[in-house]
């Protein structure tokens, strides 16, 4: 099946946006896009390409006529005419689980580890939505406890989605079971478990 | 009764830098004009500097620009705070302080409610407070389109402009934030970035450079200038072009939002990206294996971008350091400057 598109006088991502539209529909072998600028040209061949056509240009009074066509094309990692791809981060999403064994990061210095851990976890959003369970045992309980200033950080997190817990035993050790801020309290069979789960375990 | 939701980027063209005129235009009106000589303007058209500088005394400069733009992201308040970090940058990349604003609205007031003007202006103030800069004023237009912005006026010491002409060999290049903007705020107007992304992205944009410049005065630093609407390599390339140096960039160094990358290869790239590669294009060398989407991520137009500090290698480490207990854990060294090949820009894997 062929399709054409007139894409003249669309600033991106429009015409894309267009192009992406019509090649939703199942067995479209050929499509024919006119477009007027070069920013739209070289970004529908470019889609073109990651949907796996071949694509290409004339220049017809003044307009680029682009013909994508995926006949021929061979393609091992996508079935022809499949729905175009739709990059998000949001599908599939892996899992993350960080574990925080302590009140500081790496040995040497506890002060200076304890500004490190701080800041990883006021860096750890950065992860983003693969950030899945963020487990505190031993002293890192300490942190989502009590009057700690990485309280609002945690609950920051833990609005976002992500599922923070603390080791029962390890508040239990610190006498801080009353005062956890943030978080379920939690216990090694869960973590355990959680490990197995997760897609991977980061340690700190 | 529901409140339908704002999309501002729908309302414009281009927004943000990507709405710069493209720079080769630019010249072409400026060639000639006929300028005011002064002793005192240290710094002024000639060389496209971040702002300018005026001596007052020997203790003292004023360092000006100007700066505003259709928005980039559709929420208002958002838009004001961007807005005025992008502004504000200028001054910080010429290592001054800033100290007073004066707003500049372009507002379609037949279609857009006046709460939506109401929500930029104190995007734009709340960043002015933490910026410790005092608004004095300002000037409103009715315009079809929408655009906002600040002209700001800082101090600096007559001996310690930072411009972006003083690379030295050996120099290692600091980046502090990350490259995508222009490529996120494409997907954002096409629907495609998850909500995630956008405030991720909008977070970054709307920081401003302030601490970086603070850590920046520390240390005795030859170069720096703010990565705006000429993209990574465009500002890069006012660097070094006339440097009698040239750069070698670590493309695996450079920090970015990751997406970006895949959003590029789709496609999704604002028109200046083309812009700027064709204008600076032939400045720089790519080695083989950087991909066709970081080359454009590297071109890309940035709003309200992190400032490109060039410092002694001796000097760079112990920069980083200090940039990431900051607080700005973007930052990274992204590159070096060699003796040759001069006046270019090599792009390595």
């Amino acid at each position: 099946m062929k399709e054409s598109l007139d894409c003249c006088g669309l600033e991106c991502p429009a015409p894309v946006l267009r192009v992406r539209d019509a090649l939703t529909q199942s067995g479209i072998s050929e499509i024919v896009i006119r477009v007027d600028n070069e920013a739209a040209r070289q970004n529908v061949c470019r889609f073109l390409e990651h949907q796996n056509y071949r694509a290409q240009v004339v220049i017809q009074d003044g307009v680029f006529v682009i013909t994508g066509s995926n006949e021929g094309v061979v393609d091992a990692g996508m079935p022809i005419n499949a729905e175009p791809v739709v990059v998000s981060p949001d599908t599939a999403i892996r899992k993350i689980m960080v574990l925080v064994t302590s009140a500081h990061m790496g040995r040497g210095d506890d002060a200076l580890g304890d500004m490190l851990m701080f800041n990883f976890l006021k860096t750890l959003k950065e992860m983003g939505p693969e950030l899945w369970r963020l487990v505190f045992v031993n002293s890192g309980v300490n942190f989502a406890a009590g009057d700690s200033e990485a309280v609002p950080i945690l609950q920051e997190l833990a609005s976002s989605g992500v599922q923070i817990s603390a080791c029962g035993a390890c508040l239990a050790y610190f006498h801080l079971l009353d005062l956890l801020q943030v978080g379920e309290v939690t216990n090694m069979l869960e973590i355990v478990s959680g490990m197995k789960r997760a897609d991977s375990v980061v340690t700190v | 009764m529901t409140i339908e939701p704002i999309y501002l980027t729908r309302t414009v063209k281009g927004g943000g830098c990507a709405a710069k005129i493209p720079p080769g235009v630019l010249d072409k009106a400026l060639c000639g004009l006929d300028l005011t000589v002064d002793d005192n303007l240290l710094v002024g058209l000639e060389h496209a500097d971040d702002a300018g500088v005026y001596r007052v005394s020997s203790e003292l400069a004023l360092v000006q620009t100007v700066d505003f733009f259709p928005p980039m992201v559709d929420d208002p308040y958002s838009f004001g705070q961007i807005a005025a970090a992008n502004a504000l940058s200028d001054v910080y990349a010429m290592g001054g302080i800033p100290k007073t604003a004066m707003n500049i609205v372009a507002f379609p007031s037949k279609t857009l409610d006046l709460s939506v003007l109401r929500s930029i202006l104190e995007g734009g103030l709340d960043k002015m407070r933490e910026a410790g800069v005092v608004l004095m004023g300002g000037h409103t237009v009715e315009d079809p389109e929408l655009k906002y912005g600040l002209s700001v006026t800082g101090y600096i010491h007559p001996d310690r402009i930072k411009t972006k002409r003083n690379l030295k060999a050996g120099d290692r290049l600091i980046l502090t934030k990350r490259l995508g903007t222009g490529i996120v705020s494409t997907a954002i107007k096409a629907g495609l970035a998850s909500p995630h992304v956008c405030a991720t992205v909008t977070q970054e944009m709307a920081t401003l450079n302030r601490v970086s410049a603070a850590v920046m005065g520390r240390f005795d630093v030859h170069a720096c200038t703010d990565i705006t609407g000429f993209g990574f390599l465009g500002h890069l390339a006012e660097m070094v072009v006339g440097s009698g140096a040239g750069v070698n960039i670590s493309s695996t160094s450079i920090p970015l939002f990751s997406e970006a990358l895949d959003w590029a290869s789709m496609g999704l790239i604002p028109a200046a990206a083309y812009t700027n590669k064709s204008f600076r294009g032939d400045r720089v060398d790519f080695a083989e294996g950087v991909s066709g989407s970081m080359q454009d991520l590297l071109f890309d137009p940035q709003t309200s971008g992190g400032l490109l500090i060039a410092v002694s290698a001796a000097d760079a480490e112990q920069m980083i350091i200090e940039l990431v207990e900051a607080g700005v854990t973007s930052a990274a060294i992204v590159g070096e400057v060699i003796t040759s090949p001069v006046d270019r820009i090599v792009v390595l894997l």
